[in-house]
């Protein structure tokens, strides 16, 4: 499907040559001071520059080089952040294991209830929408996924994650870096969704954080449109402080936003309410308009279940992944034949001991299993090293980490944003990549 | 447990729906387990939190990134003077930028309230920095007839608990919606702006998020009486009537956790994030022990008499020895067991390591987002010489060459942004301010930044890297063409035309006049001319007509406003 018949077939989206024409490049900081400092620039002077840049960015100086549009490998990922420390044996589950009901009597799901996969694994039975999407192969996982040196803190787990390594040496956001390696793209290539940034943006590229493509409409009167933005644009040039990138996105996405905003968006898939489908339903909308978009950020929280996991007719767990499938089903159907161009990544910060504790949850454990879903999948089988739950095999009653989250990342953003292999050795500092052929 | 269950489905549901919990990691509920078992230590697992990439906090972390996120500190004096004002006499701005005029009184004001105004500037003026500072670290002296007479409108926010439980049904928000109405206006309106800023700062570091489940009845008392009631007093104080506080026992289940069933989760918070910090050097074991001595504390459950009231039961509490970093105590009996845990929390507020993480917080929150080290150990050892007193070190940071050089460092975060700008418009309170107040709340909601309703315990970030938004910086810009067009019902806000007539001075001045009037009335300095005569060109002509609001807006939307 070529982009001219999609923009023929769709007459209530805006006309993508519009978009298109709008959604200017931008480079990134890093970028634009590497060059300055390679031309004498005192370190003043850059950063006074850059501020000035970005501003500047919405004219013609930093039209890049390299096409972003339909470029190849030029897929999206979507890092879906499971906050709280989701219990990858309640999601896919090691039905043929005969330690898992030995140990979880009140809550493991039974075995007959499981929505069928590989492997001795089923899926709870609240994600039928990812397990239609399983028979297409357009959904697998990884079990027993973890980094090594991982914290029990939830805050310092996510915190080395988000960072992809846990020296303090790590400064950036994972996803930071491999922006940076994958070079200039539209002002949309980075979103975080949601009011605040996420950590493994943060660093020197220019992500959109935002919550609703129309929070980035400025509600002044048509009278003053054209003044007002010549103004903003001139009240932040020539200011070298830590808004300027900001102001410039915010800048460079505002007519694009007006375009998209003047229409009613109509989502081809039914997301329930709440935060996380207004997130998802705002990046389908922005992929399938071809803005570029290579990197989103969401989150979902409310894995972290001491108590009451409970079992398939209700609990936390139940309502979680219902709330999960519905969504993911929903962002599935919306993009529709664009699902092949993205790839979905659902990551934690740790699993759940395997047994159950008196509560009838589980506390902090290690490995946990991450979810993929859309296009490039190696499709039809659970991926990665399964050493089961045999007592021998735990780690002090945890999963362990059989499988390293770098490898699986890697492996995303190689294969599906076309990041150079030797630029992973920046993105995960110190991590020897080691592929386990999620991608096909 | 039928109790349990009602408040976790209503966390997840709140976590699905609430605005701004899209970024909060939901850990409301604690690690249950068997009774004395010890936790299993995974060979990965590092035994020491801080062995595993540790830095101080989130905010810590999140200023690391660098980029255009980082306000880089300059190099600044680390010379102590012997007053604020020989401090800010000799320090001139280790950054230039839009800020840097060489006002100091501007940047104290910028940084010890949460917008100045022309009247706090004169005031300032009049009296000398030191006596202004003096007076605003003595908030009992400062009449407040403003927001006191707003804030009688939420009853419910000032009611004690006998009464809220009598007037709300259990698990209704009428008291935390008051109390979110209350601190709101209290930010807009109360002369005491030090004090708020600290209630602000204290009300995330121990942070109990309103609206939440367990805070239906408790929630206005516990910002009362812990926050509110020690914001200026000693830390040591603040934790241990937090630590009997109902609503701190029910956010992080330690009203859950018995001698049966060790509930790890306020345990584990009182060490990373209320005192010592993740690199802390504390050890699991030590989270698990903390744990401990912590059991026993209990909330009066809903329908009882005294629901929401402290108890203790000495029955639940678990005994035997315990050790937690240099804390001892056989901790023999269920009865002593309240005051092992006051020993505990006394202990953990004096500590070196508190007094670091705290001091570095106060620095982050006035100085810098990476504030120097030096200054982190200075006001460190003032809060463990004044015994955990707060104001001391409040006194010795304004004498510090490094808050006055920090000029310009800082961001406003989206709430911050919202309240100046109400402040520097003169907003007024009218004819119905529940309403007003709930519009405001609801922009700051959007915004992801309503007070006190971050979902997690750390508290909402306080470094700008963390919240770099396109949609916030739009959104903020949107907010500023409501408030100056007065469109917050309820309120009184003054037509932007006669703002703009009244800040050119002479009839007939030119609009250059005028717009440098109205730099002056809302940032309380002249802009660069560039930026002047940006403003000049949008009005156009020779006179501001119909866009008096937009123009208005605009002095809001500049670096001048959302810097601090």
């Amino acid at each position: 499907m070529t982009r001219d018949t999609r923009e023929t077939e769709d007459t209530r989206q805006p006309p993508l040559r519009v978009l298109h024409a709008l959604a200017d490049r931008v480079t990134s900081d890093r970028e634009r001071r590497r060059g300055a400092w390679s031309r004498g620039f005192t370190r003043r002077q850059v950063l006074a520059g850059a501020g000035m840049a970005g501003v500047a960015a919405l004219g013609t100086q930093l039209v890049t080089t390299r096409a972003s549009f339909g470029a190849p490998g030029g897929g999206t990922l979507v890092v879906l952040f499971l906050r709280g420390g989701m219990d990858g044996l309640s999601v896919v589950v090691p039905a043929g294991d005969p330690h898992l009901a030995q140990v979880r009597p009140d809550i493991a799901v039974p075995a007959g209830e499981l929505l069928p996969l590989d492997r001795g694994f089923g899926l709870h039975p609240a994600l039928g929408p990812l397990h239609e999407l399983w028979k297409k192969g357009q959904f697998t996982a990884v079990p027993a996924t973890s980094t090594p040196d991982l914290s029990r803190s939830h805050f310092q787990a996510q915190d080395c994650l988000e960072r992809g390594g846990s020296s303090t040496g790590t400064l950036e956001g994972w996803l930071d870096r491999v922006l940076d390696g994958m070079g200039p793209g539209t002002t949309f290539r980075a979103l975080g969704s949601g009011p605040t940034l996420p950590r493994s943006l943060a660093g020197d590229q220019a992500p959109l954080a935002l919550r609703r493509i129309d929070d980035l409409r400025l509600r002044d009167p048509d009278s003053v449109r054209g003044r007002t933005r010549d103004a903003l644009k001139a009240l932040y040039t020539g200011v070298d402080g830590p808004v300027t990138g900001e102001v410039a996105s915010g800048l460079a996405s505002m007519d694009i936003a007006a375009v998209l905003g003047a229409v009613p968006y109509q989502p081809a898939g039914a997301y329930p309410d709440g935060d996380l489908g207004v997130g998802l339903s705002q990046i389908a909308r922005l992929v399938k308009s071809d803005l570029g978009v290579r990197v989103a950020c969401i989150d979902l929280g409310g894995w972290d279940m001491h108590t009451h996991i409970g079992t398939i007719d209700g609990g936390f767990m139940k309502d979680n992944l219902t709330a999960l499938g519905q969504n993911l089903g929903a962002f599935a159907a919306d993009l529709g034949d664009r699902l092949g161009d993205v790839t979905l990544v659902g990551m934690t910060e740790f699993g759940r001991r395997v047994a159950q504790n008196g509560n009838a949850g589980a506390d902090h454990g290690h490995g946990s299993t991450v979810l993929l879903m859309g296009g490039g999948l190696a499709g039809g089988t659970v991926h990665g090293a399964w050493p089961g739950l045999a007592p021998g095999q735990l780690v002090q009653g945890d999963v362990p980490g059989a499988n390293d989250f770098r490898d699986v990342l890697g492996e995303l953003v190689v294969r599906r944003l076309g990041l150079g292999t030797a630029t992973l050795g920046s993105v995960f500092p110190g991590h020897a990549y080691h592929p386990l052929g999620v991608t096909r | 447990m039928h109790d349990r269950v009602n408040r976790r489905s209503v966390l997840v549901a709140g976590a699905a729906a609430g605005a701004a919990a899209a970024a909060a990691c939901s850990r409301l509920l604690g690690s249950g387990g068997p009774e004395v078992r010890q936790v299993d230590l995974t060979s990965a697992a590092p035994a020491r939190p801080a062995d595993a990439g540790a830095f101080a906090n989130r905010d810590a972390s999140y200023a690391a990134a660098g980029g255009q996120a980082a306000v880089k500190s300059a190099p600044a004096p680390v010379l102590v003077y012997p007053t604020a004002s020989a401090a800010a006499a000799a320090t001139k701005p280790a950054v230039p930028g839009v800020l840097a005029n060489g006002d100091p009184v501007l940047h104290l004001l910028r940084r010890a309230t949460i917008g100045p105004t022309p009247a706090m500037a004169a005031d300032v003026r009049a009296r000398g920095i030191d006596a202004w500072i003096a007076t605003q670290l003595a908030p009992d002296t400062i009449a407040d007839p403003v927001a006191d007479g707003v804030t009688a409108a939420f009853p419910l926010a000032t009611a004690d608990l006998p009464t809220v439980n009598a007037r709300v049904r259990p698990g209704d928000w009428d008291a935390m919606t008051d109390y979110g109405r209350y601190t709101l206006a209290r930010m807009v309106w109360s002369d005491r702006q030090l004090y708020e800023v600290m209630v602000d700062f204290w009300a995330n570091h121990l942070n109990v998020p309103q609206p939440g489940p367990g805070s239906w009845n408790v929630g206005p008392a516990y910002h009362r009486d812990v926050i509110r009631r020690h914001a200026l007093g000693s830390f040591t104080d603040m934790l241990l009537a937090a630590g009997r506080h109902p609503a701190m026992l029910r956010y992080l289940s330690a009203d859950l956790s018995d001698r049966g069933s060790v509930n790890e989760n306020y345990g584990r918070e009182l060490l990373e994030l209320h005192t010592v910090g993740i690199d802390g050097g504390y050890t699991e074991k030590d989270v698990r022990n903390s744990a401990y001595i912590l059991t026993g504390r209990s909330v009066v459950g809903d329908g009882s008499p005294g629901a929401g009231t402290f108890r203790y039961d000495p029955d639940r509490h678990w005994t035997g020895p315990v050790k937690v970093l240099d804390f001892t105590s056989a901790n023999a009996t269920g009865a002593g067991g309240l005051a092992v845990g006051d020993a505990y929390l006394r202990h953990l507020a004096g500590l070196p390591a508190t007094a670091r993480a705290i001091a570095r917080k106060l620095a982050v929150r006035f100085v810098a987002d990476s504030p120097p080290p030096a200054l982190v150990d200075r006001l460190a050892k003032a809060y463990l010489d004044g015994g955990t007193q707060i104001v001391p070190v409040l006194r010795l940071m304004f004498r510090s060459g490094e808050f006055w050089a920090s000029v310009g460092q800082k961001v406003r975060r989206p709430l911050e942004n919202l309240v100046a700008s109400a402040r520097a418009l003169g907003v007024r309170p009218g004819p119905d301010n529940a309403a007003g107040m709930d519009t405001l709340l609801n922009r700051a909601n959007d915004l992801g930044h309503r007070p006190l309703a971050w979902r997690a315990p750390n508290g909402y970030p306080d470094v700008h890297a963390a919240w770099r938004s396109a949609g916030s910086v739009v959104g903020l810009w949107n907010v500023h063409r409501t408030l100056a067009s007065g469109g917050v019902p309820g309120l009184t806000v003054a037509p932007a035309a006669q703002r703009v007539a009244g800040a050119g001075g002479a009839a007939g001045a030119g609009v250059a006049a005028q717009v440098d009037g109205l730099c002056r009335s809302l940032c309380l300095q002249a802009f660069r001319p560039a930026h002047r005569d940006a403003l000049v060109r949008f009005v156009g002509g020779p006179a501001v007509g119909d866009d008096a609001a937009d123009l208005v807006a605009l002095v809001l939307d500049s670096p001048y406003f959302t810097l601090r």
